[in-house]
């Protein structure tokens, strides 16, 4: 029987996964509450904001904080732009279609990152420390760091939902699409500014993700499931319920080691969407979109 | 036109007979003067164009030697080279040309092992002998009948090979992490029992799911066995993972990967202190063997790897299996290889050097460059070299080859 300082770990170790995985599910369902699509090309938005953020902090020596910002911008710009010239055209045609276009779009995008910058694994210019002990749990340093990282994005995030007339009009334009309009919410402006906010947020959980491994150009691809499916367990549209997705899918894919072998750690999360889409279809806390 | 019909039919008689007859006169000619066409298969384009090429080109050099040497059964020997595009598919068709069309008794050089599974079929129907480089445990299993044979060690050869250096360390308690693929028991399986047979232990195994950002949990399941050594096996973005956790994790003991899992693109990608000491392995040719030597003299490589050795040892094979036979068939290979390879005749280290021995009716028993070239019933390998390397201050220092 495992002890209580095990299973202590076991949560520690999954809230952390699961909070750096909110910061691109965040990005994925806010695009899901304003566009009304599952946007797949968060995962190649991921990858070009880890190499954005690599070539800042690598090639062009800026300290990790910087180069985050410009991991977020790059991924935001290259968003808007990949919405403007490709998606955009094809939302007309309907969801389904929009997001399979998303797909063919990241795959696209990231033989573009392989293209420039090759397969071979990169690591950023970033000391590795050993882990702290608390107690008798583990924590290491540059997890704590991300951690905080990704708690201030979203709190900017809520900031800005939250207080701005710009998060305001986005929030209502997720709300209801139709009033926003006939209250002169221009609904493509939103749109653009969603598209770069949430591919920006992709980008950064990209490089959050890269300071903990190493990069390559399937960085993104790899984790686009888990992103998936911390996003669809909260409920898509919803953010706090891509904030409590993810930490359920993180804490529960780590507590299954318990009684089962690590490798069936994927499939957890794939088990809690059957789960939570069969008991409770709209997610955790869908339905409050944003 | 105003050609009438006698002259016409004149023509004909005169016309078909002559054909007739250059068929039949020069017939003699021709038998000695055709050349004897070997096939090779190999990927020159995908993932595996870095090999291939060089694959060939070991190859052919070495039956450039033979042809200086007067060529195989008085006749000169023209390889036939196809790429296989590592591609199933493509393979598939470029095999039926080799077989239907040009017919050749050898098809030499398939490298994925899905292209090998692909083809082997094809050449154990037609009586067509294959030699491959792939490493699946399910290659040799195929029911191939004696028509293929692989010079690269499968799983089971190489997990009891690195359990053997494992224990050589000194190290008594072995943990092994690795990744869910079809090799993952069976290497397990396998290193448990000869770590167990040279006083050595397994204290724990596990099988972590792939595209994971992290793996501290697993890690934490390793080191609670408190292991001396932990064995990764897995794939370059894994195991990095699987470093810097171990890093984090203050683990101090031994680590071991395959080399394709910590390459020298991975030492670069991580800090120095997490990859210090980690040792590596990877089949090897056998650098101390002299045919190694004379490989690098043929080639003008410093250090042939072990895929333009194996080549090497494929064309070399071949050769005398037909020299041995007194036929190109791939029969007569199939039946004459393994007597030109193993057994007690006199050790040569060439084809050109094997092939005057046989023509003095004297047995030989050829070892190559790669290994001693020594098969199974089934067509595996029975012994072949391993080389050892270990990180230190950011680079492979090699530790042995073995």
């Amino acid at each position: 029987m495992a002890s209580a300082a095990e299973v202590a770990q076991l949560v520690v170790n999954g809230a952390m996964a699961g909070t750096i995985l909110a910061v691109p599910a965040i990005g994925l369902t806010a695009i899901y509450a304003v566009l009304r699509f599952p946007n797949f090309a968060i995962a190649s938005h991921a990858t070009i904001g880890a190499f954005a953020g690599y070539v800042a902090n690598v090639s062009l020596h800026w300290p990790i904080l910087p180069s985050l910002l410009a991991a977020f911008a790059v991924a935001g710009v290259v968003g808007v732009a990949s919405d403007e010239f490709v998606l955009r055209r094809f939302r007309p045609a309907g969801y389904i279609t929009t997001a399979i276009a998303s797909i063919a779009l990241t795959i696209a995008l990231e033989n573009i990152v392989r293209f420039g910058f090759g397969n071979d694994l990169r690591g950023y210019d970033l000391p590795i420390a050993r882990d702290l002990r608390l107690g008798s749990i583990r924590v290491g340093p540059q997890q704590l760091q991300n951690l905080a990282v990704a708690g201030i994005a979203m709190a900017a995030l809520f900031g800005f939902l939250a207080f701005t007339r710009m998060g305001k009009a986005m929030r209502a334009v997720a709300d209801n699409p139709m009033l926003a309009s006939v209250k002169g919410i221009n609904a493509e402006v939103i749109g653009r500014l969603v598209n770069f906010v949430g591919m920006g947020l992709a980008g950064l959980g990209g490089m959050l993700i890269g300071l903990d491994t190493t990069i390559d150009p399937l960085t993104g691809f790899r984790t686009i499931l888990s992103i998936f499916a911390a996003a669809v367990v909260g409920g898509l549209g919803s953010i706090p319920g891509a904030v409590v997705g993810a930490l359920t899918v993180g804490i529960g894919e780590e507590l299954c080691l318990l009684f089962l072998s690590p490798d069936y750690r994927s499939a957890v999360g794939f088990v809690a969407i059957l789960l939570v889409l069969t008991l409770r279809p709209r997610g955790i806390l869908g339905q409050a979109a944003i | 036109m105003n050609a009438g019909v006698g002259p016409s039919r004149r023509r004909f008689v005169q016309a078909s007979s002559a054909l007739a007859l250059s068929a039949f006169a020069p017939a003699v000619l021709r038998a000695q003067g055709a050349p004897l066409q070997l096939g090779v298969l190999t990927p020159l384009t995908g993932a595996g164009g870095f090999d291939g090429p060089r694959m060939a080109k070991a190859m052919q050099a070495v039956i450039d030697e033979v042809n200086g040497a007067g060529g195989l059964l008085g006749r000169k020997v023209v390889l036939v080279i196809e790429d296989d595009q590592t591609n199933p598919e493509a393979a598939v068709r470029a095999a039926r040309k080799l077989i239907d069309v040009t017919k050749v008794p050898a098809i030499m050089g398939t490298w994925a092992s899905a292209v090998t599974t692909a083809v082997a079929p094809l050449c154990w129907e037609s009586k067509t002998f294959l030699t491959t480089v792939s490493g699946a445990d399910s290659i040799t299993k195929l029911p191939h009948q004696g028509y293929l044979i692989r010079t690269q060690p499968n799983n089971h050869l190489q997990a009891g090979k690195h359990a053997e250096f494992i224990a050589s360390l000194g190290v008594k308690r072995c943990f092994m992490m690795s990744i869910q693929a079809p090799f993952a028991q069976p290497t397990q399986d396998r290193a448990t029992e000869v770590l167990k047979q040279h006083g050595s232990q397994m204290v724990g195994t596990l099988i972590y799911d792939k595209d994971k950002t992290t793996y501290r949990s697993e890690v934490d399941q390793a080191l609670r066995t408190n292991p001396d050594l932990v064995y990764l096996n897995g794939y370059a973005p894994d195991v990095t993972v699987l470093l810097r956790d171990l890093f984090r994790a203050n683990y101090t003991g031994m680590r071991f990967a395959q080399s394709y899992a910590v390459t020298t693109k991975v030492l670069e990608s991580l800090p120095q202190e997490v990859t210090e000491g980690v040792i590596t392995v990877q089949p090897s040719a056998d650098v101390t063997s002299p045919a190694y030597e004379l490989t690098k003299k043929r080639l003008g490589v410093a250090e042939p790897d072990s895929y333009e050795t194996q080549a090497t040892d494929w064309a070399s094979l071949v050769a005398l299996s037909i020299a041995k036979a007194k036929a190109a068939s791939g029969t007569a290979i199939h039946d004459s290889v393994r007597s030109i390879c193993q057994g007690a005749g006199t050790k040569v280290y060439s084809a050109s050097e094997g092939l005057k021995l046989l023509a003095q009716g004297k047995d030989i028993n050829y070892e190559g460059a790669s290994g001693p070239c020594d098969f199974t019933e089934i067509g595996d390998i029975v012994d072949c070299k391993f080389r050892y390397n270990k990180a230190t201050g950011g680079k492979f220092v090699l530790l042995k080859v073995a």
